[in-house]
This record gives structure tokens, C-alpha cells and sequence, in this order.
């Protein structure tokens, strides 16, 4: 395979040539309820050609054919010529790198047998069913892939990774007369089969928490003090904040740069955000990023100050800035765009319970359903929420959506707690029409002194 | 390749079907008002499905390796689920535009000189703009062990335009999009920037969020976060599986009867338009809701057998995964206000354009609560201003059954067509 891309590499006219080949194994297996939906082993193979001239746009070409390659470089230098620019694209410079890698597959998937997944997975889904009479539905999901990954580029980088990725996923859907609740858990990992077992506590909590929310009441809407669970954090901090740091946002907009112009303080000298695509095995984690810059870890807020944002080769050189290997793509049918890779909120000091001390009526709110960002403003939903009455954990209450402006909240953090963890979640950022891609979240327990919770109006 | 593997299955199995969708798509991006990439991709997908031994398996793939895929869909079957599944039977397919010649035959510089006109029509000293134009001309076929064989062709056009505004700290993005067979054409590309200018306008001046439980009148583009659930109750597997508030209620008055909701796959080049569903059951025009009345629910073959229930012909099929049931076009039926009348009903509210989260949550339920992204305070019947800082609520059943205003002018975007809708005792929270 590596000759081929040299091959077609040197056939290339262009200026720069980039080319990723893929070819992935996939098996899945679905229960809905008692029944099982679907078992199969899949295969899915491609690549994506992009190419650069001088003075011209990019062109680029996708295909599920590998025979057209080298009639793919040529489409993609003809469709970069199609294009004049008058500001020309410049790429930073990235050291050249030939390597092999093979993340650690934590248990070789194409091991295991189809029959064992299934099994696997339904006396899992088994013990969702049984917990309770109420719980009337569920969805089960196993979900594991092998990627082969090639990329090359005319520069002379020439890599081959081995990429596992397993997700494991429960929903448990409760019912009592005209009252239906839902509860998820899921678990993603960089990893294999080892990472999927020993799970069954994960999929009775789904179970619990769906038959308890019935009897919970909304939570009534207004504004509180809000402790956010480390799995909320980490939905807060990748959407309220991630991807304004993401820098293909900013490198052409003045106004959008003098926003975020490093220096800026942005919430106190307790808060460290930052992003780490080299920690270990997590969903984010890869040895290099879609344009073969090698990944790491970047501090973007340091105590309460920017100083840093995610970077692909082309956002980095527009703003003079080091590459930060953040450009992803979500397979061979995607050009690599600027995202994020496992993004936390640093820890600071202090329990929960010391956040939830001096609290008279407060909120916590734990569980990320899922959040979205529209630029400064965010939304995310609680999986469920308590409340807090003198400072202690009280009653359950559904229903918990926190929505607010960047700006205001990040200066409305006022304690990190200490306990920092990785939300090892299945799921995924979506970002220009490529989505789920693989990020994990982390932080620890975190206070806002005062956020606006959805719900029915008081 | 789809002939290959019907016959194997017509040997070793007891019945099997297949879709093949091959296509061809070329993307223009223009970032900050200039055209910056041009990409070209080619994806050919097929999917089968068989039943060995009473038992359903499914395989996907792009390779092309018929022998393998066939391999794969035994396994699968060899530790599926038993299903009397029935598969159809040639029938007469409806006609259904779904392809352009004009679509299929545009040059890339035609598409480009198509993204340039909107970015021309979007230039405004400040705003950021940033476009996509997108054609793809592409095939489907779909074939069964008992004879049938469908084919046809597709052209898919959309062009979409965002822009951004930075004012301090305060960022406006506005953006709109549209789908079809056809290429927009001049006048519809005048339509989307002027959808846009109308929206950057309304947004001109902020405005304090009010408070309370209040009309709100939500636009075609602002309907999204109403009827997302209605979408996922009027799922037959929903149904089946005991989950849908709709469920064993056809016919019933659950909403008002002003409201008409059609799932309407003959619109000619429409996004979601088709004569044959993707297991080669014929498609049928099925109204979900029809004034007010519970109307029908939609099912794949696999969730139509477990039901007891006919197919209505709703499956979509993509490489990987199994036949699922999905929507065509949407169509909300318009009712007889003008835009000026339903905003003269707002003594005190807000127009919303868009919401913030649609979809996380326990959407069946139909309840929710949604910071607003585009939304616009109402005063006296008059738009002053954009409001930021505030969240609206409600349980999307209770607020449809007591429309107030319905409008007659029904917008299309991409798959869903939809009139704005007055609603009252919208709860708004101010920030």
C-alpha cells in the first residue's frame, strides 16, 4: 500500500498532495427491548485525495473505489486549479515523519466472535429489562472497529496507524401510565474487547434512573447556583468554550480574532482549560492528527488567561502560530477541519460536598444528554438533577436544561473541586456535517455561581 | 453486483433483498465571501439483507466483493432473530420526479457562479459570509428475490449561506438553506439572501426578553424543536414498542383541528420525494395528522411484520446498518393568516427563528426547553429588536392543541415544508 501512495504521490502535479487511504471492520450489534435488531460485520474502505497550488484553492477528491487513486490525485489538482485566490494558502511547517503505529488494541476485537458480542451484549441488556416492571423499552448497542489508516503526503511524511475504537451504549426507557422517562449510559474507548467488560453497573444505574425520574418532579426553571458533575463539566467545557477556541473560527474574522486575542482573562486564576490528544486510550487520543502533525497536549486558558487555541496547518500559518495537530477528519469522505481531540477543565482543590456547603438553594446537575453551542451562547441538558437545600444533596428532579452565555459564565466559576476524572462516554462532536467524531471530556466537580435552568416557569 | 447476490441468496436462502446507491457529489465552500475548496467525491454503498433459516441478517459494504458481503449477511443470520418477514412483490410504482437533467449536466463553474451570486447578494461591510453549494447526481436501485427491481435517478442540489457578525462580544450568526432536484435558480438564490437580510434586520437593535407565559410565533425555519417530537411518536417502532404518547390512538383528537401534518413522498423534486422505498415497497402519501386526528404512523417492513401492521413504504436504507423507517417530505398544511396577521395577534412575545439544543432530552415526551439563538421581541405587533438572554418551554402536544394562528404561506426547507405558527402560553424565561 505504501508504494502505491508513493506512486501516486510522485504522479501528482500539484504544488502539495495529500493522501489518506482507510480501510475499517466494524461489527455492530443492536437489542431493542427483548429483541435482538441486528448483528453484522461490516467493511468500509476509501481514501481522500487533496492537493494545493500556489496562488489556488484546495481541490480535493474522495472515493470508496482504491483503484482510482492515481485518477484522483489528478481530479484534485484539476479542482485546485479551478480555483484563484488571491490570498494564497500557506501551510505551517510539521517535521516529516515516517512511522508505524499501532495504539494499543486493548484486546484484538477480530478476535472475538460475532456470537460472543451478541451474547456480550444482551445479558447486559437482559439485566435492563429486569430490573424493574416499569422499564417497558430499551436500546442496547455494541460497536467496536479496526481501523487501517494510511497517510502520505508530498512533503514526505508517510504513516500507518492501527486505530481501535470500541462504544457501548444503554438506554433504558421507563414507563408508568402516561409518563415516560429515558436514562442513558454509554462507554467509549480507544481500546477493545478488555474495555467492555465488568459493565453491568452501568447498565442497571440507566435501568434506576429511568424508573426514579418518573416519580421526580421538573425542576423549576429560573436562575441558581449550579454544581455541574465531572461528566457535565466536560460537555460544558467542550461546548460553552472548545470551539471558540477552535481557530478556523477566528483566522479570518478580525473581529472574531480581537475577541479572542491571547491574553484575554477568561475566568479566575482557579480555571485551566486545555486539550490533550496524546493522553492515554481515550476517544480523542491518536499519535497524529489528519494532516500528520503530531498531537498534544494545549493549554488554551492557563489560570484564568488565554493563551493558546487548536490549530490545523493552515489556521496555524494564517495566524503565526505552532500547529497543534487538531485537524481531524471524520473518515475518508472528509477533508480534516480544526477539532477537538479529548478537551478538561484542570483539577483544583476541594470535594463536592465543599462546593455544595454554602449553598442555600442550588442545583445539581449531573449527566451530559448532550449540549450544543452557538457560538457564545450553549445549551446543555442534565441527565437527571437534585436539588440542593442548606448546602446538602436533596430531592431528584428531571427535566434540567442550563443554557448561557460564554462570557458570563466562564466568570461565574468560582470553585474547581479536586476531583478530576475522564468521561470515558460514547457519543461525539459534530461540526460542518461530520459527525460523531470520536473527543472525551474531563474535570472535575465545578461551581457556577449562578446559571439559567430551563424548565416550566415559576 | 446486485444480481450476483440475489442469485446466490435465491440458492441459499430462503429470501433476500438488496440497494445499491452509487453517487457522484461535487462541494464548493466559500469562506469569508470567496470560493476556497472544491471537493469531489464518489461513494457506491450496498446493503443487503437475507433470511437463512427463519432468521434475518444484514451486511453492508463499499468494497466490491459480492461473495463477501453475501458471506457476511449468512453470518449475521446465522445468530439473527426470527421474523416472518414477507417481502414484496413487483407492484406499479406512482411517477415521482426526483432527477434533473439541468442538476445532473451544471459544470463546476456553474455551481461556483451559482455560490458566487449569494455571496455577492450576502456582501455587507462587517459580516462574515460563508457558503456551500453542493450537486449530486447519483442512482439507487433496489431489487428482492420475488422479482422486484427498481431503479431510478437523483439529482440533489443545496445551497446553503451563513453569516457571522462580531460586534465586541456579542456574535450574530444567521443562516438559511435550500434542497431539492433542481439547481435554485436565480430567483431562489434571491430568496435565500433576502431570507437572510430580513433576519440580520429583525436583529438589528437588541431587545429585553420578556417574561411570562406568552405568544410566541415561530417561523417555518423555528417549527423544528414543535414537531420533533410529533416525528418520533408517528415512528411505528415507537408505537410498537409502547414508547409513543400517540400510540393505539388513530383517529382520536390529539391536536388542533387546524392542524394538518402530511408525510408526502410524490412532491415532484422534492428532497425526500421517491415512488419506491428502499425495500422496494411502493411509497403512498400518509397523513400523520389530519385536523387534529391521529392519522397514521410510519413503518419498514421488519417493524410493520412485528406489528401486524402493512409497510407504508418508509424504509431508508444507508451501506451499513438495517432498513429503517424514516419521513419523506414533511408537509405542514397551510391555514389562511398572512405574516402581518399572525404578528398583529402578539400583543407582548417573540418570534423564534431558531432554537438552541432541539433534540437532547426526552423529546417523545414532548416536553422542552431551549435557549433561544434567533429570536425577536414582540411588542404591539411589531418586531423591535433580537432577545438573547432567554429560554422557552412548553409540552409540544399541549401548545399544538390549541393553535392560534396558522400561516398560509408554507416554506419549504430541504425535506420539511411548514407554515409559521402563532402559539400562546409559551413560558419564557428571561436570563
Amino acid at each position: 500500500m505504501k508504494n502505491r501512495l508513493r506512486d501516486a504521490l510522485n504522479s501528482s502535479r500539484a504544488d502539495y498532495t495529500e493522501i489518506r487511504l482507510e480501510r475499517s471492520t466494524t461489527s455492530a450489534v443492536t437489542f431493542r427491548g427483548p429483541r435482538l435488531e441486528g448483528a453484522t460485520v461490516s467493511t468500509d474502505e476509501g481514501g481522500f485525495v487533496r492537493c494545493l497550488n500556489r496562488g489556488y484553492g484546495w481541490g480535493m477528491a474522495s472515493f470508496t473505489s482504491l483503484d482510482d487513486l492515481p485518477a484522483m490525485v489528478a481530479r484534485a489538482h484539476e479542482l485546485s486549479l479551478a480555483v484563484r485566490l488571491d490570498a494564497p494558502i500557506r501551510l505551517a511547517d510539521v517535521p516529516v515523519r515516517e512511522a508505524d503505529v499501532t495504539l494499543p488494541l486493548g484486546g484484538d476485537v477480530r478476535g472475538i466472535p460475532l456470537d460472543a458480542k451478541k451474547r456480550h451484549l444482551e445479558s447486559l441488556n437482559a439485566l435492563m429489562l429486569g430490573r424493574d416492571r416499569r422499564v417497558v423499552d430499551t436500546q442496547a448497542a455494541y460497536r467496536d472497529e479496526v481501523v487501517e489508516y494510511w497517510y502520505a503526503n508530498s512533503e514526505g511524511t508517510m504513516l500507518f496507524e492501527l486505530r481501535p475504537e470500541v462504544t457501548l451504549s444503554a438506554v433504558a426507557v421507563a414507563r408508568d401510565q402516561g409518563t415516560i422517562e429515558r436514562a442513558l449510559e454509554s462507554l467509549g474507548r480507544r481500546s477493545g474487547w478488555d474495555a467492555v467488560q465488568h459493565r453491568e453497573d452501568q447498565f442497571l444505574a440507566a435501568a434506576d434512573r429511568a424508573v426514579a425520574l418518573l416519580g421526580a418532579p421538573r425542576v423549576r426553571g429560573g436562575t441558581y447556583p449550579v454544581v455541574l458533575d465531572p461528566k457535565l463539566a466536560g460537555v460544558f467545557v467542550h461546548e460553552a468554550f472548545g470551539h471558540l477556541s477552535e481557530a478556523d473560527f477566528v483566522y479570518e474574522n478580525p473581529q472574531a480574532r480581537e475577541m479572542m486575542t491571547l491574553g484575554r482573562r477568561f475566568g479566575g486564576p482557579h480555571l485551566t482549560i486545555g486539550d490533550d490528544g496524546s493522553a492515554a486510550a481515550l476517544r480523542g487520543t491518536l499519535p497524529f492528527d489528519d494532516e500528520g502533525t503530531p498531537t498534544r497536549n494545549t493549554v488554551l486558558i492557563q489560570n484564568g488567561v488565554l493563551v493558546g487555541r487548536l490549530h490545523s496547518r493552515e489556521t496555524a500559518a494564517k495566524m503565526q502560530e505552532a500547529p497543534t495537530g487538531n485537524a481531524r477528519a471524520l473518515s475518508f469522505r472528509h477533508p480534516p477541519i480544526v477539532r477537538m481531540t479529548n478537551t478538561y477543565i484542570a483539577s483544583g482543590t476541594g470535594t463536592r460536598d465543599d462546593l455544595f456547603r454554602d449553598i442555600k438553594l442550588g442545583i445539581y446537575a449531573c449527566d451530559a444528554q448532550g449540549g450544543q453551542t452557538y457560538l457564545e451562547d450553549f445549551s446543555f441538558t442534565a441527565g437527571h438533577g437534585f436539588m440542593i437545600r442548606d448546602g446538602q444533596l436533596a430531592e431528584l428532579v428531571k427535566d434540567v436544561v442550563i443554557a448561557g452565555n460564554l462570557f458570563q459564565t466562564m466568570d461565574r466559576i468560582d470553585r474547581v473541586a479536586g476531583d478530576f476524572q475522564w468521561n470515558e462516554m460514547g457519543g461525539g462532536c459534530g461540526k460542518g456535517g461530520q459527525a460523531p467524531l470520536p473527543v472525551t471530556e474531563g474535570a472535575p466537580h465545578v461551581r457556577l455561581s449562578e446559571a439559567l435552568v430551563g424548565g416550566s416557569v415559576a | 453486483m446486485i444480481g450476483r447476490l440475489l442469485e446466490q441468496a435465491s440458492r441459499r436462502a430462503e429470501s433476500a433483498d438488496a440497494a445499491v446507491k452509487n453517487d457522484e457529489t461535487v462541494t464548493l465552500v466559500f469562506e469569508s465571501g470567496r470560493l476556497k475548496s472544491t471537493a469531489w467525491s464518489q461513494e457506491r454503498g450496498v446493503n443487503v439483507r437475507i433470511r437463512a433459516n427463519g432468521r434475518l441478517g444484514f451486511a453492508g459494504t463499499t468494497a466490491n466483493d459480492p461473495e463477501a458481503l453475501f458471506e457476511a449477511a449468512l453470518a449475521s443470520a446465522a445468530i439473527g432473530d426470527q421474523v416472518d418477514l414477507i417481502l414484496p412483490a413487483p407492484s406499479p410504482l406512482q411517477a415521482v420526479r426526483t432527477h434533473s437533467p439541468a442538476a445532473a449536466a451544471a459544470s463546476v463553474a456553474d455551481l461556483a457562479a451559482l455560490g458566487q451570486s449569494l455571496v455577492e447578494r450576502l456582501s455587507h461591510d462587517g459580516w462574515q459570509v460563508s457558503a456551500t453549494v453542493e450537486r449530486s447526481v447519483g442512482t439507487v436501485r433496489v431489487a428482492n428475490t420475488r422479482g422486484v427491481e427498481a431503479s431510478y435517478d437523483v439529482t440533489a442540489v443545496s445551497l446553503s449561506a451563513e453569516i457571522t457578525r462580531v460586534t465586541g462580544d456579542d456574535i450574530l450568526m444567521v443562516g438559511d438553506f435550500c434542497a431539492a432536484a433542481d439547481l435554485p435558480g436565480e430567483p431562489g438564490v434571491a430568496a435565500l439572501a433576502e431570507s437572510i437580510r430580513r433576519r440580520v434586520a429583525w436583529a438589528e437593535r437588541p431587545a429585553a426578553p420578556p417574561r411570562g407565559e406568552l405568544p410566541v410565533l415561530f417561523t417555518p425555519a423555528g417549527t423544528g424543536a414543535l414537531f420533533l417530537p410529533l416525528r418520533q411518536a408517528c415512528l411505528g417502532k415507537a408505537v410498537l414498542q409502547g414508547i409513543s404518547p400517540l400510540g393505539g390512538r388513530i383517529g382520536e383528537r390529539a391536536f388542533d383541528p387546524t392542524l394538518t401534518v402530511t408525510d408526502d413522498p410524490w412532491v415532484p423534486g422534492a428532497s425526500g420525494s421517491r415512488a419506491v422505498d428502499d425495500e422496494g415497497v411502493p411509497t403512498r402519501r400518509l397523513p400523520l395528522v389530519e385536523g387534529g386526528l391521529v392519522g397514521g404512523f410510519v413503518y419498514d417492513l421488519e417493524t410493520a411484520a412485528r406489528a401486524g401492521v402493512p409497510a407504508t413504504g418508509h424504509a431508508r436504507r444507508t451501506t451499513f446498518g438495517k432498513p429503517q423507517a424514516a419521513y419523506s417530505n414533511l408537509v405542514v398544511s397551510p391555514g389562511e393568516c398572512s405574516w402581518e396577521d399572525l404578528l398583529s395577534k402578539v400583543a407582548d412575545g417573540l418570534v423564534v427563528d431558531d432554537l438552541i439544543g432541539v433534540g437532547q432530552g426526552n423529546v417523545i415526551g414532548g416536553a422542552f426547553s431551549h435557549p433561544v439563538a434567533l429570536a425577536y421581541r414582540v411588542v404591539g405587533g411589531e418586531i423591535v429588536g433580537r432577545v438573547k438572554d432567554a429560554a422557552v418551554a412548553g409540552n409540544a402536544y399541549e401548545l399544538l392543541g390549541r393553535i392560534a394562528g396558522l400561516g398560509r404561506n408554507v416554506e419549504w426547507r430541504g425535506s420539511l415544508a411548514a407554515p409559521p405558527i402563532l402559539l400562546e402560553g409559551v413560558s419564557v424565561t428571561p436570563r
